[in-house]
This record gives C-alpha cells, structure tokens and sequence, in this order.
C-alpha cells in the first residue's frame, strides 16, 4: 500500500513510469478512499500503462478486461462451462443409475436428481471471467477495465453494481462479494459520452499530452540509447506536431517507437533526410504526412498555436 | 474549510457543473485523507472528485483560486523602513489628501489593505450582484478600482513626490517609497479582482434556477435566446444517453432473427450433435442514414441540434453520411468524422456559415440534382433518408420527379419540418408537393419533438 502521494510517484517511477503530481493523487486517493479510478484522454498517453504500472509497484496482479461493442456479463462475469458439465454426466452416467435406480417413477427419480443439481452448478463448472477472477483473488488485483467507451450502455449499467459495492449475483449461487476490494482503473477515449452514474462513482483523471520537459524525461527513461541532444530535438518536433492540425497527431507511444527508430537507424541529427524517411512512424495518414512535410520544408512556423 | 468547500460547491453548480451529493461526500473524505497542506495536491484530490468531464474543467480552475486562493498577495508596509522625520513627512502629505485618495493612499503605503467588509461594500456599489459571468466580472473589478481611486493615482503619485522633494525628504527614500506603492497596488487589484470573482459567484450560487430545461424542450427553436441553446446544447448530452440506451434495447430485443439450422449444427458438433444450443440469425437492426440539411439561416438552430443528435448517436447507426445545402448542395460528413461532437457541429456551422454569401436563394430543387449527379450511390435499398428542411423553395422548381425516384431507390424517406403545419403550403413553401412521396413527415418545432423523430428513425431499423 502506498504511504502518500508522493511515495505513490516515487514506485510509480521504479516502474519506468512518470507520474504527474494529479496521477500520484488519485492513484493514492483511489487506494485511500476504496474508489474507482476513470482515466479519460487521447489514445497512447499512458493510460493502460498506468494500469500496469501500478499493479507492479504494489506487486499484485493485473487482471484486464478489455472492452469492445458487444461484450456482455456472460464474457465479463463468468460461464457455465457447459462441455465440462456435459462430460461428466456421461462419465457419471453409471453412479447416475445407482441413485435413480431404485425409483419406482419417473417423478421420484426427477425428485431424486433435483436433490443432485448442486453437484452440476457448482464453482467446479464455474468458468470465472475477469471480473469473477478479480473479485474472487486471494490477494488484492488491480482491475484495469480497458476502452469502456466502446462497450454497450447496458454492460456500463452492470458494471455499477460492481463497482459500487463490489460484488455480483450469480443466480444458481447467490451473491459473491469481494474478498479483497480490487483497484479498479477505467480507461475511456472519449469516444462517446459515459454515464452520470458510472462518473459519479469514481474518481475523474483526465490524461493529457505531456508537457516537452516531461515527455522528454520518459523518452530518456524508456530509450536510453538515444543522445540527449537527439531526444530534445525529437520531443520538439512532435511537440510541434501535435499544434497542427491533424486528423491524428502521434502519442507518446508513437514518440516512443520514433525515438527507437532513431536508434536503429543511427542517425546523428534529425535532418531533412531522416524527417522525410521515419515521418510515417510518427503520422499515420497521408494527408497528415504531407501537411507536416510542407510545414518542415518551409522553415516552419515555431509560433505557439493558439488551438493549445 | 468545510464551509469553503461547500460554498465552493454551490459556486462550481451555480457555474453549470453537475455535481451530485454523493460527489460532494467523496471530496470531503479525500481532503480528509489528503489534507489541506500541499494546495496543489488539495486542488487535485477536489478536482478528480467534483469535475467528472474535462469540458468542465476550465470552470473548475477559474473558481478555484477565487475560493482558495487566500485573497490574493499581501500588501507590504513602506513606513517600517522610514526613519521617524521621514514617516512624519508622509503622514503630513497624507492628511492633505481628500477622503478617498487618502483612504487609497493609506492602504498603498500603511501595509493594511481595506477590510473584507469594505471590499464587499466596494464591490456592492460597483454592481457585483448584478454581474453573471466572469467577462463581467472584469468589468466590474475595472470599475471597482476606479471607485477606490486607481484611475487618478499616478497624477497624485506626482504632486506627492512633488511635495515630499519640497519638505526635504531624499531622494532614495522616495524611490524605496514610489516601489512599495507600485507592489502594493498590484497586490490590492490582484486582492480586488479575487474578491469581485468570487462575491459573483456567490451570487450566482445564491440566485435561484429560472432556466428549466424541460421548459426550454418545448420551447420553438427559432425563439430560443443563445443562453437557452446553450443549457440545451447540454440538454442534448442526456437526451442522447436516453435515446442510445433505448435503442440498444430495442436492438437486445429484437435480436432473435430466423432459426440458423447451419450454426446450430456447427455449434453443437461437440455435444454430439444433440441440439443443446440453439443459434438465430442476427438481423441488422442498426440504420444507415443519410441525412440531408437545410443550412440557410432561418434554419440554422434546427440544423444545429439535428446535427448534434445525429452525430452523439454515430454509434447507434450503421453509417451515416450528411449532407448540406442551400442553393446548392454539399458533403459535411468528411467534417464530421473524427471529431469530438462539439467541434464536429461547430466545424460544419463555421465551414457554412464562414462562406455563405449575404444574398442566396434557397434551392432544394438544384441541391437535389447535384445530390443525384454526385452522391447518388450513398442512397440504396438499406438507406433512410432524413430531409430537414422547411420546404421553402423560393419558386423555384421543387423537381417533385426527383423526390419521386429517391423515395424509390431509398428504404425510408423522412422529412422532418420545424414549421407549424398551419403555415405549410403558404407562400413559397412546397412541402405539399413533396408529402406524397415521403413515408413519414415529423413536426421538429422543438428539441422535444425532434427527439422524438430521432427515436422513430432508430425505431425503424
């Protein structure tokens, strides 16, 4: 368990991950106040990072859901197994006859079996999903529920019992409740609008496009190899990409695989040359592509955008 | 604190923030944990409690250093440093002044700026009850450190170095002196204009509601005030969470389609073909649309909020691709993908409305024959069309043939109109002569009714 915000920060950052003052905050609010955390934010800035992050500075395990348009409690929560309960009726099919084999009708052995079916519905057919894993962990986990936007409306309306009270109704075996009350990360990327609900039981982060000091402070962390002097130029350049107009301009993620380009292609400054071969790293439209080179080749405007 | 915290509160709900009770708790048990030492952390742990939506957040930094930020930096006191003949030098000029300037002048040198009773008072007579924005609230600070005198204080500045030279005090000590004044009267507005933000959003705080938005879903589009669009435009938001779950379930419900003898078959291989899992076709239920835009300007508000809708709901429709036209007609979907809804709408309005010449006809008979030259195939057997649009053509040829073959070619032709039907057929309008080749016609006066319409298109499919 974490000590404060700022020891928070600090194992955040043996994880390699750099955490501003607002993530050390609610990162440690969340664990202080049992509460959700929902991080909202452009795509590749970190967020399922965290998530990671935070599971091995606390040294529990990550348990990830990841959401898609369709995802229902059967592929959340859990299953049946159904193959399993079927090849044990077959392979029990003889103790079957000793118990129903002294019944004189039909309905005392259906009477009979009915006092059997716990047998078929118990936790041994139970196929947990990661939300049943989660709560059902010996140790506390770190949930991370991944691009929540894109799930349904009524799977983010299952969620709230779950995330309220931290526990689920399975019909055949009543309610579990949590053993260990898992943290729980939600990451969105705004693609449409959540729920008042769901936002009014966690706590709100909004990630955003790193500061040039800290994005330089992650690509010395995360790619070594490259020159200090290298990684400045390159941070500004993506620095200057992301004011432009752009139908989607590179994330940190995107800086992280430039940068490591760079290495690899051993380049000792980034010249017109190298801009022109590793831009597609970076940019990944076309149209995009050429808006930025027309910029490069005419000098540039280095002006601060008044879009940010 | 508590108090702070709840006034704060009231200040970021009067500001339009959505802040539920259960919320307000959780801040008050994080600054329990938290504390109040590190305000940064103290304004991090209120913000991801309080501001669940980043279009929030900009409300939430203007009032935070209103309510927190210890009403702004002190005033330093110019008579310590002064030698005893010096300070009754000052003293003397000071007396000389009349009673404002002096009242001013004493703050400026003395250290003890006015009281928080007398900055209420300034700040009551210079309107800050009446203000409601933070725009005004500029205006208001402005006229505010006019009242205390701010105006006519370089002038005096003057005549009391004048005076001061005369009595005999040197020069350094007069420049010591003219640098606490300056640093005083920077810190005394920086305290002046805390003190007006935060009294006008107590104020507002204080104010009841008068702005119902089930009220303003009645109310006609065209006499909306632009602070009546705006609680609407976030009316929208909820209206589309309405809308989307309804539809998902409409989706849910209808899922069963025509028993799939394949998939079964496939399905239950592993059980030895005894049929245990039953698999149905999934029918597509989702729409695709295309929606086609009067953008003239007596239109603009209907067009405004059918875009939004539209676009909040990309996710319940198959593909959507929009269309706009006044004389002529136009693509806007390209604008619209890839947007956040806000943007995407304002892109469109300012992409039309930027270009759209002072003088133009409305001419849905030329935009139709440009759809049909260039976009034709965006139309096909699965396809709603949606037209919204008064119909007002002025005389020009409405192409009813047109109509005709769209209606044809297309699944569903919609046409929403915002006008009253008593005013339908007068004039210019040719909505009758495109009636009897739409399937449905919706009356779209209001953001109730247009939503409605939006519900029945997701209805059919």
């Amino acid at each position: 368990m974490f000590k404060d915000t700022i020891d928070v920060r600090h194992r955040l950052g043996s994880q390699q991950y750099i955490a501003s003052e607002e993530i050390g905050t609610v990162v440690y609010l969340a664990q202080s106040l049992c509460k959700p955390i929902l991080a909202e934010g452009p795509a590749g800035v970190g967020k399922t990072e965290l998530a990671k992050a935070w599971a091995a500075a606390l040294g529990a395990p990550l348990v990830r859901l990841q959401c898609y348009e369709g995802l229902d409690e059967s592929k959340a929560l859990y299953e049946w197994e159904y193959a399993k309960q079927m090849l044990y009726t077959q392979l029990l099919r003889d103790t079957l006859r000793d118990v129903l084999g002294d019944a004189n009708s039909l309905s005392e052995a259906a009477a009979r079996l009915a006092q059997e079916e716990d047998v078929f519905f118990s936790e041994n057919f139970l196929l947990p999903r990661p939300l049943m894993t989660a709560l059902t962990s010996d140790e506390p986990v770190v949930l991370l529920i991944d691009e929540i936007d894109r799930s349904d409306v009524e799977f983010e309306a299952f969620l709230l019992e779950v995330l309220s009270d931290f526990q689920v109704s399975v019909p055949e075996l009543g309610t579990i409740s949590a053993v260990h009350q898992p943290m729980v990360l939600l990451t969105s990327n705004n693609t449409r609008e959540l729920s008042e609900a769901l936002k009014r039981r966690c706590l709100y982060l909004y990630v955003d496009y790193p500061t040039a000091e800290a994005e330089l402070q992650i690509v010395n962390l995360k790619v070594p190899d490259l020159s200090d002097d290298l990684a400045r130029q390159a941070v500004a350049v993506v620095q200057q990409l992301r004011n432009m107009d752009l139908r989607k301009v590179p994330s940190i993620s995107e800086t992280l695989d430039w940068a490591r380009a760079l290495v690899t292609l051993n380049a000792g400054a980034i010249d017109e040359k190298t801009l022109t071969n590793t831009l597609t790293v970076l940019l990944k439209y076309e149209s995009d592509v050429q808006k930025a080179r027309r910029l490069m080749e005419g000098g540039g405007s280095r002006g601060p955008n008044p879009r940010r | 604190m508590e108090k702070r915290v709840v006034d704060f509160i009231r200040g970021l709900r009067a500001a339009g923030v959505r802040v539920s009770l259960a919320e307000s708790i959780d801040a008050m048990h994080a600054v329990g944990v938290i504390g109040i030492q590190d305000k940064n952390i103290f304004r991090e742990s209120l913000r991801a409690t309080l501001v669940k939506d980043s279009d929030d957040r900009p409300v939430f930094e203007e009032l935070f250093p209103l309510y927190f930020g210890g009403g702004g930096p002190p005033l330093q006191n110019a008579l310590e440093e002064m030698s005893p003949d010096e300070q009754q030098m000052l003293k003397a000029v000071l007396e000389a002044l009349s009673g404002r300037m002096q009242a001013l002048m004493d703050w400026l040198t003395s250290g003890e700026g006015p009281t928080k009773e007398e900055l209420e008072e300034l700040a009551r007579q210079a309107g800050a009850q009446w203000a409601d924005s933070p725009q005004e609230g500029r205006w208001v600070t402005r006229r505010m450190l006019q009242k205390m005198g701010f105006t006519r204080l370089e002038e005096q500045l003057q005549e009391l170095v004048q005076k001061l030279q005369e009595m005999g005090m040197s020069q350094e000590a007069i420049q010591k002196l003219l640098g606490v004044v300056e640093a005083n009267r920077e810190a005394l507005a920086e305290q002046v204009a805390q003190q007006v933000g935060r009294q006008i959003a107590e104020e507002r705080a204080n104010r009841p509601k008068d702005l119902y938005s089930s009220d303003l879903m009645q109310k006609p589009f065209y006499s909306l005030s632009e602070e009546e669009a705006n609680v609407l435009r976030r009316e929208v938001q909820r209206l589309v969470t309405q809308l989307r779950s309804r539809a998902a379930l409409r989706r849910k419900r209808g899922r069963q389609g025509k028993f799939d003898s394949k998939g079964t078959i496939r399905a239950n291989q592993r059980y030895g073909g005894v049929p245990l899992e039953l698999k149905y076709k999934k029918r597509k239920l989702k729409p695709s649309l295309v929606l086609i835009c009067d953008m003239s300007r007596s239109m603009l508000s209907v067009a405004e909020f059918m875009l939004r809708l539209t676009y909040e709901l990309q996710d319940q429709v198959a593909k959507t691709r929009s269309f706009g036209f006044y004389s002529d007609m136009e693509e806007i979907s390209i604008v619209l993908v890839g947007n956040r809804p806000q943007e995407a709408v304002d892109a469109v309005l300012d992409n039309f409305y930027g270009r759209m010449p002072r003088h133009y006809a409305t001419d849905f008979g030329n935009s139709l024959d440009t759809f049909f030259k260039n976009w034709l195939d965006s139309v096909d057997g699965r396809t709603t069309v949606v037209v919204l649009g008064d119909a007002r053509n002025n005389y020009n040829s409405p192409r009813v043939d047109l109509m005709k073959q769209l209606q044809r070619r297309a699944r569903r032709l919609v046409w929403f109109n915002p006008e009253q039907p008593g005013q339908w057929g007068t004039g210019d309008s040719d909505i009758y002569d495109y009636v009897p080749y739409c399937d449905s016609v919706h009356i779209v006066r209001n953001l109730a009714q247009l939503a409605a319409a939006v519900d029945s298109l997701m209805a059919g499919g």
